[in-house]
């Protein structure tokens, strides 16, 4: 006998519907799978029996064929043994076949009838939603996932028991409450602005940044608080939008990292990985793509501490989605394309000893020439120049440290910071962009004014600074940013003079 | 004879039974050569039938057809060679199939699966 049930499974950071074929015929026991399952998904066979015994239902002794529709593709994850199960006490008439229509299942199979949680069950949901299923059926531990959908009625069953009792209508289980996406909701961060006394240069510098969206390079020695600094910009950045929220909760979803019980993503990421991170675990690799750290900091920050200690291959392949803002993977299995739009934040010292232009006559750098130049030659040219605001981080003075003037807390610049985002939206309408650094040369022309003063300011700093077309751009977006946080219609002088600033000052 | 033996045979005296009943013709009975054994070689409408019989008292270790495991099937095909060649019948329509005998108290149940590997 024939049945055929739906399952999902996850492409990239997008679910894919399966469509999950049983035939049960006369001969000896034998259970085939086809349609490129890998091997956890051949191994199903195994949980699939034994639940299904467990549960009390019988495992047909005959020959059982599973086909895995569309055929083409490479299906992967454990929660196709739910629908295959299904699939399989339908086909052996244990339960009826009109039960299932329209229905899909998502679940990975304990073996005593249990369903576990499977990673990716947000973009399933998504999808199943689209394909116009009318329910679906997730593992009780993604329930919260589940609550984030509307359009779709999700039930949790705990067991394949209950969900076979629901099914044949004995015992009736409620859908999931849909839980209202809100992004109000007050994310609490353990660190606060505030904490950081003195540095007045270098916060100013992280709140253009969040302002407009800019890449950030901070130079300077070790202690200075360069680390401490990049770990609160997380706190200065506007709340997310429900577009973006869904985004990343998928992202997190897919790689199996989110949290259980909290649903939908509210805070922005914040990365920070180890300078020994190879270049696939950057942007993502694996014979079946998965997502790597730039996606993982998608709407959010990727800080790099210790630059210049990065492998030379890890960097460069940033180069790309810090100008395009997704990264596309191709394997022999499949190529995908993951969004990847971050803040890039970067520390490194300004040599190896780390004390090199130090002004207080107690250190002095003991680097050769040499060994300095080696270490700048790690970041190359083409990095450097996608980094919009590059500053000096100097050692805290004894007096500034322990001044007791309290710093500005993250909520107030975060206000501002809010204020100048809504000014570029309104800018940037019907473009499609949302800050400023995503402006490329043509919305630049449109859309940005300046004053004569400040035309005539970066013609000669073009001329006296020898700057790339790409520098002079770039200039331009960080100057609209400084005025907007001024909520100055037109770029004036002192904006651009900053802008000019911030962009060479570890230069000289 | 051993006992377990004798069980066997049985089972399998059980099965030509049923194949007779059903008009196929005993064609050989324990056919063996050095590849294997085959329990009962039959025919119906020109087809040549290789039988292998799994008889059990009970169902704890799994049904009968389960012990026909792709070891074992791959014997029969090279003894069912053997015989095709042995006795000149090498264009002949073939199948296999298996008769599974579970015995419940007095009586018994019998499964023949037709075409089967």
């Amino acid at each position: 006998m024939y049945a055929k049930t739906f399952g999902e499974t996850t492409c990239g950071i997008n679910g894919e519907e399966i469509i999950v074929e049983v035939d049960i015929s006369n001969g000896l026991p034998a259970f085939e799978l086809v349609g490129l399952p890998d091997a956890s998904v051949r191994e199903s066979r195994e949980r699939v029996r034994a639940a299904l015994k467990n549960s009390g239902y019988k495992f047909p002794m005959t020959r059982i064929t599973v086909n895995l529709a569309p055929a083409d593709f490479k299906k992967d994850g454990s929660g196709l043994d739910l629908p295959i199960a299904i699939g399989i006490l339908c086909g052996s008439g244990q339960i009826n076949a009109e039960a299932i229509s329209d229905k899909v299942f998502v679940g990975e199979l304990a073996l005593d009838g249990g369903i576990r949680e499977v990673s990716g069950i947000l973009q399933m949901i998504i999808k199943a939603k689209e394909a116009g299923r009318k329910e679906i059926f997730i593992p009780p531990g993604n329930a919260a996932e589940g609550e984030l959908v509307d359009g779709i009625e999700v039930f949790a069953p705990e067991s394949l028991t209950k969900l076979a009792m629901h099914l044949e209508k004995t015992e009736k289980l409620a859908a999931l409450s849909k839980r209202k996406m809100s992004i109000e909701s007050n994310c609490v961060y353990n660190v606060d602005f505030s904490d950081v006394q003195g540095q007045l240069v270098a916060k100013r510098a992280l709140e253009i940044a969040a302002a407009g969206g800019h890449n950030v390079r901070m130079v300077g020695a070790p202690g200075a608080g360069k680390t401490m600094l990049a770990r609160r910009l997380p706190t200065i950045l506007p709340p997310m939008t429900e577009e973006e929220a869904l985004e990343v909760t998928k992202i997190y979803s897919i790689a199996g990292l989110l949290n259980r019980k909290q649903g939908l993503i509210l805070e922005r990421p914040f990365r920070s990985p180890h300078h020994t991170i190879s270049h696939s675990a950057l942007i993502g690799g694996g014979s079946i793509p998965k997502p790597g750290e730039v996606t993982l900091s998608h709407n959010g920050v990727l800080f790099l501490d210790e630059l210049p200690e990065f492998s030379r291959m890890a960097l460069e392949v940033l180069r790309q989605p810090l100008e395009d803002g997704f990264v596309t993977i191709s394997r022999v299995q499949a190529t995908l394309t993951f969004p990847a739009t971050f803040i890039l934040v970067s520390a490194e010292n300004p040599c190896p000893c780390g004390f090199f232009g130090e002004t207080d006559g107690v250190h002095e750098c003991s680097c050769r020439i040499g060994d300095i130049e080696r270490y700048h030659k790690k970041i190359s040219g083409p990095l450097l120049d996608r980094i919009d605001i590059q500053i000096h981080v100097p050692r805290l003075e004894y007096k500034e440290m322990k001044a007791d003037n309290r710093a500005e807390c993250s909520a107030d610049i975060r206000k501002r910071v809010i204020s100048a985002r809504e000014l570029q939206l309104e800018r940037l309408q019907g473009t499609g962009l949302h800050c400023n650094a995503e402006m490329s040369r043509r919305e630049i022309k449109r859309k940005c004014h300046m004053t004569l003063q400040a035309e005539q300011l970066l013609q000669k700093a073009f001329l006296a600074l020898g700057l790339s077309a790409r520098s002079h751009d770039r200039i331009i977006k960080v100057a609209q940013t400084i005025a907007d946080l001024d909520g100055s219609e037109v770029i004036d002088t002192v904006h651009l003079a900053e802008a000019i600033e911030l962009r060479t000052i570890s230069k000289g | 004879m051993h006992a377990r033996a004798t069980f066997g045979q049985w089972g399998e005296d059980e099965a030509c039974r049923h194949l007779e009943s059903h008009d196929y013709k005993i064609i050989c009975r324990n056919y063996r050569c050095r590849m294997g054994e085959i329990d009962i070689i039959a025919s119906k409408n020109a087809e040549i039938v290789f039988v292998e019989v799994k008889t059990r008292k009970t169902l704890k270790f799994g049904i009968p057809a389960e012990a026909v495991t792709k070891a074992k099937q791959t014997k029969i095909h090279a003894t069912a060679l053997h015989y095709l060649q042995d006795n000149h019948q090498y264009f002949k329509k073939f199948s296999f199939d298996v008769i599974e005998i579970v015995v419940e108290g007095d009586k018994f149940r019998l499964n023949h699966i037709p075409n089967c590997f």
